[in-house]
């Protein structure tokens, strides 16, 4: 009796179930595949946009094919797929670097073109494509704070963790901007980097915090895409609206009312779909038998200033940045 | 018989291969006490939940004030006025003495609500029906074991109760709470109320019962008045073995002492105490419980060493500061609580026979020699009868008399010349404490030096060659066992 | 009348609640003193709000706890049916009052609760492993059939709900404003009703004696299987409810943004005194021990301390906490052993 339920629960576990999805329409030219984490994230859907505006443009066979679910093990099946098939270019990307490394082995020793995005570590790419370097983000997202303290005041900066390698290299840049272009701004000196773990409830709390301990703080730089919404929701609870300010990474649909309201004035993020249409751009480059060196520009808005990251001859990082407030909230789809 | 209360009538009862009561009949009548003995395992307490109908029997059947029963279902038995009382007397630790003794008749009247005022009337009611003082809001779980007893008595007296039904409910008692207890059952005789109770001690039987009935392997040897019973007789019925009383006489005592106490002391337990025990001697060290008899066992094999004072051994003051100095001058313990301090009780018998040894059995290269492992259990096995089928199996599958002789074989295996043994048959049957008597002897025989504390006045009468008697930390008589009696010792423990 | 005050104060001493309350009311001085912040009126306003959700889930934890069980999947419980309900609540555009979330979410913890009171209650599973396994089950059902992800936009009764105030306070020295969240009211009338069950009812009592003796309650008399299933199904609900509140207050639906909350909540009702070995504390204790908890999670930046060293916090007075009272308990013992020694010279 214990045992079948025991195993009842075992089954009820790996609940998790695997659909299939994606199609594939004949065109001429190059046939390029783009193949994101996976297929219904909003993240990716608004990637498509993108591929799909791409190939109508340039009438080549490009298509986006997505996974159901992220899942690193579905991901390199489907890519199997696609060399078994015989695709002249490749645009993935990974869900987990290691586990696909010897997939993209293989689809090169095919001759297939492989381009990756956010997959800086690889080693069997022809070139990885990054919206942007991290010091030029982290600069970007102090703009757009000093822009909303009017150039002065004390401000902050929140982090997932202090451990958290890029949400780090963002804030030390945009200190770093400070310093440089907004000399009547002040980070506080008592609390330098706070953590919000991640979590909407803590940035929340944490905020308030801040807000009561330190009567002068006049904003705070996020990172995370928890903490600007997070600070807001505190600013806005305090009374503080006009008063204190935010910015940071932030989803543009999950903030409409927060950048509508005029809590937050404005959120930085990067464009999936641009971001797919400068895979395809390189690597039809690439398969035309163009030399990829110096600075390099694929076309696409962000992407025409391209440079290599220092010290590596695959990663090529642009200025992809954009800037979403009340106006194009509702652009994005996501 | 018209006025008999309870009577069954060959009951039988198996589980999965042990047939545990074979035509078991017997009976009770109103106002009896009546003694159930039997060694472990010889289904003493099936049959009390036979009658109380936590199990039903295989054959047989029971009358109850004048009805018959095929079987007998809990709710029947307890509104016939059976109430058991079970050795964990089935008391709620956390909870206060008013909510334990209330608990039953608020649940019996399918109450919902919690009215505090009532159950303190009910806790109130229930103890003083048998006099019993105690703090109602105190915590049961700080109470001693008589106090937690009372409660279930109170508890059980709260019903129409006509049969009280206890499980060796001396095994963990003090002589003085055993004594609360009888007149507690006198008491309840009195009122016509019938006791059953199971024991296996000797004194008690004879002491308190009128009637007894004696089991033994799942069957009805004896059963009959205690007036025709005799000491003998009874260690006959429980064992089926014909034991001679066997008075220890001092063979080869050596001259010089191997162990000398010189005006120990330790704060608060005990003070100036001076003994000499020679090889071939068994000392018995007796007194109440705080007399300071287990803090001198205690501080004699270094757990709490003394503070005053010196210890000489083969006339050398040793300063015995843990066990393992004690060890080092052969020194063993054998504890009171075996259970929880000499035995590893998940663990074979096998490893708990050599785990003191494990060292002097590897090989210079700190490997386990296996042959000589076996032997040494198989030596053990044999000398001390411990009953198994098989070494190997765990030590909690042993009778209370079997694990303690475990213990011993554990401490012999070390080659001691002085072992200390504290309380060395509390919880063992008959048969068993019989045979450990037996083989504490013939080691004193073969030179060891023995200390017994035990509070088992015959135990140490039979056993002893010298008695020192221990009161408020100190002895105050050491007596020739030859020459003395228990009504001596009492008379110096009082 | 001296002897009973000695009397009170002595069985005072070994309980925990005192000990607690002054660690508690020490913390509180110290961050009154480093930040001169905590006792304003925001101040403790903010810390009611952010008490409210832990506090829920302290209460369920404390019921399992008190009946010898453990429960370490109420948050993924809580998560599973908050989210199902704002889902489907937005699903189908629902523009009403909260009160149907708050139905729709009680009847599914009631449904998950049982789940739990299933298997632990009737066919006797340990509550760890059931809890373990029922937690990834609910995540898994979460994440597999309901393809979870962040919903930022909740219904407009919850939101309204959420935002809504008692009260407002106002520092008038900073001139910040705190809400009194409507959602204390769920907490507190939760609280009440608990009180009440755990104190006057048979079923209440019956679970502090499960946890003292499943054996005994079982001669006693106790439905044990049913009183244990009935609990479950009340903590699921207890727990739904939580997770509605918080919800509401976040103004948006996280599906795992409470998980891992049952290491310090389970941390702060063993703080407060109950026992983890199941049948022995209060709900003041608990509830002391949780804020405890909660103040120090809500306070490390207002005493000046990086938010890095928040764990280590928390750990540390999860030892000392458990200290107290295994030091209590081993002087109990003590005292025990005196007494028993002088009632038997008497
Ligand atoms: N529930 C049970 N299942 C299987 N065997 C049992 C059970 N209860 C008792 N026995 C066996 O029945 C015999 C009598 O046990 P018990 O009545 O407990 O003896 P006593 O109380 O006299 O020590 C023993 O051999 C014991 O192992
Ligand atoms: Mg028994």
């Amino acid at each position: 009796m214990k045992k079948i339920l025991v195993l009842m629960i075992i089954v009820l576990m790996v609940v998790p179930m695997v659909f299939a999805a994606g199609q594939a329409e004949k065109k001429t030219g190059y046939e390029i595949v783009v193949v994101p984490k996976d297929a219904s994230n909003p993240w990716f859907v608004r990637m498509k946009v993108g591929v799909d505006e791409y190939a109508k443009e340039t009438g080549l066979n490009v298509y986006q094919k997505g996974t159901a679910q992220i899942d690193a093990t579905l991901q390199a099946q489907l890519i199997q797929d696609l060399i078994a098939q015989g695709v002249d270019a490749l645009c993935v990307v990974p869900v987990d670097l290691e586990s696909l490394e010897p997939v993209l082995s293989q689809a090169r020793k095919a001759g297939i073109v492989v381009i990756t995005h956010e997959g800086a570590g690889l080693e069997n790419v022809d070139y990885d494509i990054e919206a942007f370097s991290n010091a030029g983000y982290g600069a970007f997202i102090m703009d757009n704070l000093a822009e909303a303290m009017n150039f002065e005041g004390v401000y902050t900066t929140m982090v997932a963790s202090l451990t958290n390698g890029s949400h780090n290299e963002w804030a030390d840049a945009g200190v770093a901007r400070q310093k440089e272009a907004y000399p009547k701004m002040q980070l506080l000196a008592a609390e330098k980097r706070v953590e919000s773990f991640d979590n909407g409830d803590v940035a929340y709390n944490g905020a308030k915090e801040l807000f009561k301990k330190y009567p002068k703080l006049k904003g705070v730089m996020g990172t995370s895409s928890y903490d600007a919404p997070g600070v807001a929701r505190a600013i806005e609870e305090l009374g503080l609206i006009g008063k204190a300010f935010t910015s940071g990474t932030g989803m543009p649909l999950d903030n409409a009312a927060l950048l509508e309201s005029g809590v937050v004035q404005s959120l930085t993020l990067w464009d999936p779909a641009l971001a797919g249409k400068a895979m395809i751009a390189l690597a039809v480059k690439v398969l035309d038998g163009e030399k990829i060196e110096g600075v390099v520009d694929l076309g696409v808005d962000g992407y025409t200033n391209m440079k290599f990251k220092k010290g590596s001859k695959t990663v090529l990082e642009g200025e992809g940045w954009i800037v979403i407030n009340a106006k194009n909230v509702y652009d994005f789809g996501f | 018989m018209a006025e008999g209360l309870l009577r069954a009538v060959d009951i039988y009862k198996s589980f999965v291969g042990v047939q545990a009561l074979k035509k078991v009949s017997f009976e009770i009548n109103p106002g009896e006490i009546h003694c159930l003995a039997g060694e472990n395992g010889s289904g003493k307490s099936t049959l009390i939940k036979v009658i109380s109908g936590v199990y039903s029997p295989d054959s047989g059947y029971m009358e109850f004030g004048g009805k018959r029963y095929e079987k007998i279902t809990p709710i029947d038995a307890i509104q016939s006025g059976i109430q058991v009382i079970y050795q964990d007397f089935s008391i709620f630790p956390n909870l206060t003495v008013m909510e334990n003794l209330a608990f039953n008749s608020e649940l019996a009247d399918r109450r919902k609500i919690v009215n505090w005022k009532r159950m303190r009337k009910i806790a109130t009611d229930a103890i003083a029906k048998i006099n019993f003082k105690v703090d109602l809001d105190a915590m049961v779980g700080t109470l001693t074991v008589a106090e937690k007893q009372m409660i279930a008595i109170s508890r059980a007296l709260m019903f129409n109760t006509k049969l009280i039904i206890m499980d060796e409910p001396t095994t963990a008692l003090t002589k003085r709470e055993v004594r609360n207890l009888f007149n507690i059952i006198l008491k309840l005789k009195e009122r016509g109320i019938a006791i059953l109770f199971v024991s296996h001690k000797l004194n008690e039987v004879f002491e308190i019962s009128e009637k007894f009935t004696i089991l033994r392997s799942g069957e009805l040897v004896a059963t009959g008045s205690t007036a025709d019973l005799d000491s003998e007789k009874f260690s006959f019925f429980m064992t089926g073995r014909e034991f001679q009383k066997k008075t220890f006489v001092p063979l080869n005592v050596s001259k010089e002492p191997i162990f000398q106490a010189k005006g120990i002391g330790m704060k608060s337990a005990f003070h100036d105490v001076s003994f000499d025990l020679r090889r071939g001697e068994i000392i018995g060290i007796t007194g109440l419980l705080d007399s300071g008899r287990t803090e001198l066992a205690l501080s004699l094999f270094g757990i709490r060493p003394i503070d005053h004072g010196a210890v000489l051994v083969n006339g050398e003051e040793v300063k015995i500061i843990n066990p393992q100095v004690a060890m080092q001058h052969k020194i063993g313990y054998v504890p009171e609580d075996r259970l929880s301090e000499g035995l590893f009780l998940t663990q074979s018998i096998a490893d708990n026979i050599v785990i003191s040894e494990i060292d002097s059995l590897a090989n210079k290269i700190g490997i386990l020699d296996h042959k000589r492992r076996s032997e040494e259990i198989e030596r053990w096995v044999r000398e001390l009868a411990i009953s198994t089928p098989n070494p190997d199996n765990a030590c909690q599958t042993l009778s209370g008399g079997n694990q303690q002789r475990v213990v011993l074989a554990k401490w012999l295996a070390l080659n001691l010349d002085i072992l200390i043994l504290n309380g060395p048959t509390v919880g063992v049957d008959i048969g068993s404490k019989h045979d450990i008597h037996g083989i504490l002897q013939k080691l004193a025989e073969e030179g060891l030096a023995l200390l017994i504390i035990s509070d088992d006045l015959p135990e140490v009468l039979e056993n002893c060659s010298r008695i020192l008697v221990m009161k408020s930390g100190s002895i105050v008589a050491d007596l020739d066992a030859a020459k003395s009696d228990e009504k001596t010792i009492l008379s110096y423990m009082m | 009348m001296k002897s009973t005050i000695s009397n009170t104060l002595q069985k005072l001493s070994r309980r925990n609640e005192p000990y607690v309350f002054l660690v508690l009311m020490l913390l509180c001085v110290l961050i009154e003193i480093r930040s001169g912040q905590f006792f304003s009126s925001n101040n403790l306003v903010d810390i009611a709000s952010a008490f409210a959700v832990p506090g829920l889930f302290a209460i369920g934890a404390f019921m399992v706890i008190i009946s010898g069980g453990i429960d370490v999947s109420f948050p993924a419980l809580a998560s599973l049916s908050v989210y199902a309900t704002t889902k489907f609540l937005l699903d189908v555009n629902y523009q009403g009052g909260v009160w149907l979330a708050i139905l729709i979410a009680l009847a599914l913890g009631a449904i998950l609760g049982a789940f739990n009171g299933l298997f632990i209650g009737y066919f006797r599973l340990p509550a760890l492993i059931v809890t373990l396994g029922s937690s990834s089950v609910f995540k898994g059902i979460m994440q597999g059939a309901l393809n979870s992800k962040q919903l930022t936009v909740i219904p407009i009764g919850m939101k309204n709900f959420g935002t809504s105030s008692l009260f407002i306070a106002k520092n008038p020295v900073s001139g910040l404003t705190s809400r009194m969240p409507v959602a204390i009211l769920a907490f507190l009338i939760v609280l009440f009703l608990v009180y009440f069950l755990m104190r006057y009812t048979m079923f209440g009592r019956g679970l502090y004696g499960i946890g003292g003796s499943e054996i005994s309650a079982h001669r006693a008399g106790f439905g044990v299987r049913n009183t244990k299933f009935i609990m479950y199904v009340m903590v699921g609900m207890i727990a739904s409810l939580a997770g509605v509140m918080r919800v509401c207050m976040m103004q948006q639906a996280h599906p795992t943004n409470m998980l891992g909350m049952e290491m310090n909540i389970i941390a702060g009702v063993v703080l407060g005194g109950t026992a983890i070995t199941g049948g022995r504390g209060t709900l003041l204790g608990c509830m002391l021990g949780t804020l405890l908890i909660v103040i120090v999670e809500n306070s490390l930046i207002l005493i000046g301390v990086p938010t890095s060293w928040k764990s280590v916090f928390t750990g540390l007075l999860i030892i000392i906490g458990t200290g107290v009272s295994a030091y209590q308990v081993s002087r109990m013992n003590r005292v025990r052993s005196v007494e028993t020694v002088a009632k038997e010279v008497v």
